[in-house]
């Protein structure tokens, strides 16, 4: 007998046409507004996405994703500058060096809960200091300027479908394999999964490693779409806020919640943020307050709520139709 | 950097002072993240901005209606503590508690830091501000170094809300029911204890405290809306450091991260000694994360 394959093959096929039509939107007469606000978009979801392979899957919330986001935008544009590699190249880079820093930050694991996060803002914090600082390298407070033209800036759109296409993969089957069993089973009860041979310490590492690395090359590619880079904005605190945020908003823990989450965080920047800049925070903080109290899953909570309400009410519709005649 | 031989022993004398003093402003800073995370196993996230907002009242009180801000704690004391029992009562208490309850209740209050930043924001704007009175660039000359009023009032004052703080929990039926219910809630039903009101208690007590360490780091320190991070991450240091069991555990830890941070400027360049907090942070953390005097909880 065969075993049912990991992920339905209609899901497959509708994951397919999604790609497909987005990949050829823009050939169409798109306007460069949306081109623009699409490549934001995709850059986020990876970025979310990824985080919450850390956040959501073992449950351990960092608040120093923006770190790894730096490196891998920095290391990318550094090497772009002096030996002029070819970008795919200095992304990859980037997104090596950023996932070794991940792993350099194995003694931190050890830590659960709210010491990790606590630890994860001082990891965050002293790396923006230190970097903003190490003016070789990332150019201080003045910043680094990529040279970018306006034709490859227009191609990153394809990277950046690709990368958030193959990130909500990774994701999905990530959540179904046995390897994100096992997070689960981590992010449950450490101990316990100590007990039936899980090491804490290496799925984490491994999971860290990863997640740091995708979120070092959404750093690398925003880096080029930008083609402007300053340490204290690129390693802030806001922009690890926001890979928090996007994932609460979307879903933590569910496995594409956190892209949702990412659209709809763009959503809000371009058009609610651009005219109320003042309640920037505030709306972010209370919306966080609101989905923790009322919906932990975010909108991915909120649609299985709704699909559980229009279920209930099908059946009952199709027993009182008879019962009318 | 500067070797180390052409430093002079007056200068090591200073440094030693100025420790001193700060270790006054961290301990007060400590105190409330200490006893909420002791007594309900809460990381109180928006602790740094309770500080940030304890700032802020001083600063307003001081600047529109000239009261001394000193005088002010008292006032600060009352809407911060009603801060607090809002939060709790309104926010917390709604949260699922135990293991279930801890990253939720992170990004609950982490919420409600970026709402107090916010109203910060709308209120008083981004600009820096300090409280300058009359007597704050005067400075008294004790052991041969220069020390600054303000920083002596602000040590004197974190000194004696660790009295206070001490004798509360240590002599008073209020104090003695804290202390038992951060050791077993459940027994405390059993003996007749309002468990949930020992909590809004408690909450309140911890970000009345944030708030007092506001208005004495604003006397001493420039802040704006965005101040906070690194106030959590010190007195996060301290707490754990300090460990849970006792307040003058929370001064010695505080002596302890003010004297690196101070003397650190012998040692690295100027604009790295921001990072040492973070650093100690990660050590403390990594090395030591039951405290160095273990982790008795309030016993």
């Amino acid at each position: 007998m065969k075993a049912p394959p990991l992920i339905p093959r209609a899901t497959v096929r509708a994951f397919a046409v999604v790609c497909v039509a987005l990949a050829v939107l823009p050939l169409l007469d798109v306007s460069i507004y949306t081109h623009n606000l699409l490549t934001r978009s995709y850059i986020l979801i990876a970025g979310a996405l990824a985080w919450n392979w850390m956040g959501g899957f073992v449950g351990q919330v960092s608040f120093g994703h923006a770190a790894m986001f730096g490196i891998g935008g920095f290391v990318a544009g550094r090497l772009a500058l002096e030996l002029q590699l070819p970008w795919p190249v200095c992304w990859l880079a980037g997104a090596l060096i950023a996932g070794g820093f991940a792993l350099g930050a194995h003694p931190l694991l050890r830590l659960r809960g709210p010491y990790f996060s606590i630890a994860t803002i001082g990891v965050g914090e002293a790396s923006r200091v230190v970097f903003t600082y190490w003016e070789r390298f990332t150019g201080g407070a003045s910043g680094m300027s990529l040279p970018i033209d306006g034709t490859f800036k227009y191609q990153l759109y394809w990277w950046a479908l690709g990368l958030a296409a193959a990130v909500a993969a990774a994701s999905v089957v990530l959540r179904r394999s046995s390897f994100g069993l096992k997070l689960l089973a981590i992010k449950s009860d450490a101990d316990a999964a100590a007990d039936v041979g899980i090491s804490a310490t290496l799925y984490q590492d491994l999971i860290f490693v990863l997640s740091g690395a995708v979120v070092g090359l959404t750093g690398a590619i925003s880096a080029s779409y930008y083609s402007f880079l300053e340490p204290s904005d690129t390693f802030g605190f806001e922009r690890s806020i926001g890979f928090v945020l996007m994932a609460v908003i979307g879903g933590v823990g569910t496995a594409l919640g956190p892209a949702l989450g990412a659209v709809v965080f763009v959503l809000v920047q371009t058009y609610l943020l651009a005219s109320y800049p003042q309640f920037h925070l505030g709306i972010y903080g209370v919306l966080l307050i609101l989905i923790i109290l009322f919906e932990p899953l975010g909108l991915t909570g909120l649609g299985r709520r709704v699909a559980r309400l229009a279920r209930r009410r099908a059946p009952a519709e199709q027993v009182s139709r008879p019962a009318a005649r | 950097m500067r070797p180390l031989d052409l430093i002079s022993f007056a200068r090591l004398g200073d440094l030693a002072v100025s420790a001193v003093l700060l270790a006054g402003l961290y301990a007060t800073m400590a105190y409330g993240l200490g006893l909420i995370y002791g007594v309900l196993r809460v990381v109180n996230l928006a602790h740094g901005g309770v500080i940030m907002a304890g700032a802020y009242i001083g600063w307003a009180m001081f600047d529109r209606l000239g009261i001394d801000p000193y005088l002010s704690i008292p006032v600060v004391m009352v809407v911060s503590f009603a801060l607090g029992v809002a939060m709790y009562q309104g926010l917390v208490r709604r949260l699922p508690r135990g293991a279930a309850g801890g990253p939720a209740s992170l990004l609950l209050l982490f919420g409600v830091w970026l709402v107090l930043r916010n109203i910060a924001y709308l209120v008083f704007t981004g600009n820096d501000r300090t409280i300058r009175t009359a007597y704050s660039s005067r400075s008294l000359a004790i052991l041969g170094s220069h020390v600054s009023l303000t920083r002596l009032v602000v040590l004197g004052l974190g000194l004696a809300i660790a009295i206070g703080l001490h004798l509360l929990l240590r002599r008073t039926l209020i104090g003695r029911a804290i202390r038992a219910v951060a050791q077993n809630a459940d027994s405390c039903t059993l003996v007749g204890i309002d468990v949930e009101r020992i909590y809004t208690l408690t909450f309140g007590i911890g970000t009345a405290l944030a708030g007092v360490a506001g208005v004495l780091l604003a006397t001493i320190f420039s802040f704006s809306p965005a101040s906070g991070s690194s106030e959590l991450l010190r007195s996060f240091v301290v707490v754990v450091l300090g460990g849970l069991g006792s307040v003058f555990g929370v001064v010695i830890a505080a002596l302890i991260v003010a004297t690196a941070e101070v003397f650190a400027v012998l040692i690295l360049p100027s604009y790295l000694t921001s990072a040492v907090g973070f650093l100690l942070l990660v050590l403390v953390l990594v090395l030591r994360p039951g405290g160095l005097f273990g982790q008795r909880v309030l016993a």
